[in-house]
């Protein structure tokens, strides 16, 4: 009965993990349905800043500005964006290794880069490797506030413009579909220099047919930095959704495994009890056929 | 201001052929999607009233006010307000989008704390270009708060 019993005991306990795996699933579902749905109204800001973007580069004057300015490296910050929490499936892990491989390069060319690090798992992670963290982050989870992300834009704004750092990488985990989101290291600063609006441009109306107050120039000056933070925020977005469509999908996973793991250990459990129950019948068969000797 | 006789001339017209579409977009979602007869937007140096048919253009947006006369469902002469912090404005034939970091229905301001905020800001002293620059633009957006809350009608 013993084997019986703890493959009972056995089962039960996979049952409970089941009933949590599959609660987990669940809540990354419903979270990534409002992250998804936060990532698409935040779009709307982008497009239209783009648009005055492009506008202004339409306007034929070569466009200058720090923010635009390409310098050779000497010293550039990195940013990590991974999760506070695990279970996840490869998330949190395709991050750090792109991040050591980003790191990695910047040493060999002997260019010393000043790490920061948002989520829990990543800290814990680079400091197992025995990378040196500037700054470390743990307030961002699926909801990335705008406000809480701002300030953090505007201190590598103002690193880049007075000569700190000479390009910024983020690296996290883009979301290009539900089916496919990838860890890359992405260059945020300098800014591409905007292009004249063409085909794609969103505006019904050509560059010439608009009047700036007080100047292009002024709103360039402006518009660059709101252009800036509105990357980077994208960047906490893409990856708060992009953490929750990975655990829904290894907690989809093991929600399977677990069931198949139950069928087996079931199997295992009646033929078991089964052969114990035979047992016994012919312990009291033997037992009989003995007495009727006797 | 020219732009007061564009709302003259258009309160005889239909009702929708009159009507502007007014947008205000945040980094984080896109707040406002109406259409109305009016709207005063507060550019970097002053209110600018807006109604369809205005010459296009794209400024800057100061702190303040955004007043939206008679949208689109409700009374004529129904006001709108909202409180936006910066950013620009993109001025169609037919359209305003603001795009703003920060935008708030007025109702919801809180005065008290931005007028302790100006007072705590007047008390400090700031030291060097950049603390100066931002402890002026906080002043002015602390200002813009309660001035926009306090003179709604």
């Amino acid at each position: 009965m013993a084997k019986a019993r703890a493959l009972d005991r056995r089962r039960r306990s996979v049952k409970n993990i089941r009933k949590i795996t599959r609660t987990m699933e669940l809540i990354a579902t419903a979270r990534f349905k409002k992250a998804m749905d936060r990532s698409i109204a935040a779009r709307d800001y982008t497009l239209r800043l783009a648009n005055i973007l492009e506008n202004i580069a339409g306007e034929g004057a070569g466009i200058m500005h720090p923010l635009l300015e390409v310098r050779p490296t000497q010293k550039t910050g990195v940013l990590i964006l991974t999760g506070n929490r695990g279970l996840c499936g490869g998330y949190n892990s395709n991050v750090v290794r792109q991040s050591m491989a980003a790191i990695g390069q910047w040493r060999s060319e002997g260019i010393p880069a000043d790490v920061a690090v948002s989520g829990k798992r990543g800290i814990s992670a680079l400091k197992f490797r025995g990378i040196v963290t500037s700054a470390r982050y743990t307030n961002f989870d699926d909801k990335p506030d705008f406000d809480a992300v701002k300030p953090i834009g505007m201190a590598y704004l103002a690193a880049f413009t007075t000569g700190q750092i000479d390009r910024l990488d983020v690296v996290y985990t883009k979301f290009d579909s539900i089916a496919r989101q990838t860890a890359i290291t992405e260059m945020i600063l300098p800014l591409k220099t905007p292009e004249p609006s063409g085909k794609s441009g969103r505006s019904k109306l050509s560059s010439q047919e608009y009047d700036y107050y007080p100047s292009a120039e002024s709103i360039l000056e402006e518009i660059l930095p709101a252009s800036f933070l509105s990357r980077f925020y994208k960047c906490f977005l893409d990856a708060a959704v992009s953490e929750q469509v990975a655990r829904m999908v290894a907690m989809k996973a093991a929600t399977e495994n677990a069931g198949g793991l139950i069928k087996d250990l079931s199997r295992r459990y009646n033929r078991a009890r089964q052969s114990q129950i035979t047992g016994e019948i012919m312990e009291i068969l033997g037992g009989v056929e003995a007495l009727k000797g006797a | 201001m020219s732009d007061t006789k564009h709302t003259d001339s258009e309160k005889g017209s239909s009702a929708h052929g009159g009507l502007l579409r007014c947008v205000i977009v945040t980094p984080e979602s896109t707040v406002l999607d109406i259409r109305a007869r009016f709207i005063t937007i507060p550019l970097f140096d002053g209110q600018r009233g807006v109604a369809r048919g205005h010459s296009p253009f794209i400024g800057r947006l100061g702190s303040g006010g955004v007043r939206i006369v008679g949208e689109q469902g409700a009374a004529a002469d129904a006001v709108r307000r909202m409180f936006v912090e910066g950013g620009f404005a993109e001025v169609g034939h037919d359209s305003v989008t603001l795009i703003t970091q920060r935008a708030i229905p007025i109702e919801k301001l809180d005065v008290a704390k931005a007028k302790a905020e100006l007072t705590a800001l007047n008390a400090s002293v700031a030291a060097g270009d950049e603390a100066i620059a931002a402890k002026m633009q906080a002043i002015a957006t602390a200002r813009a708060i309660v001035h926009a809350a306090e003179h709604q009608n």
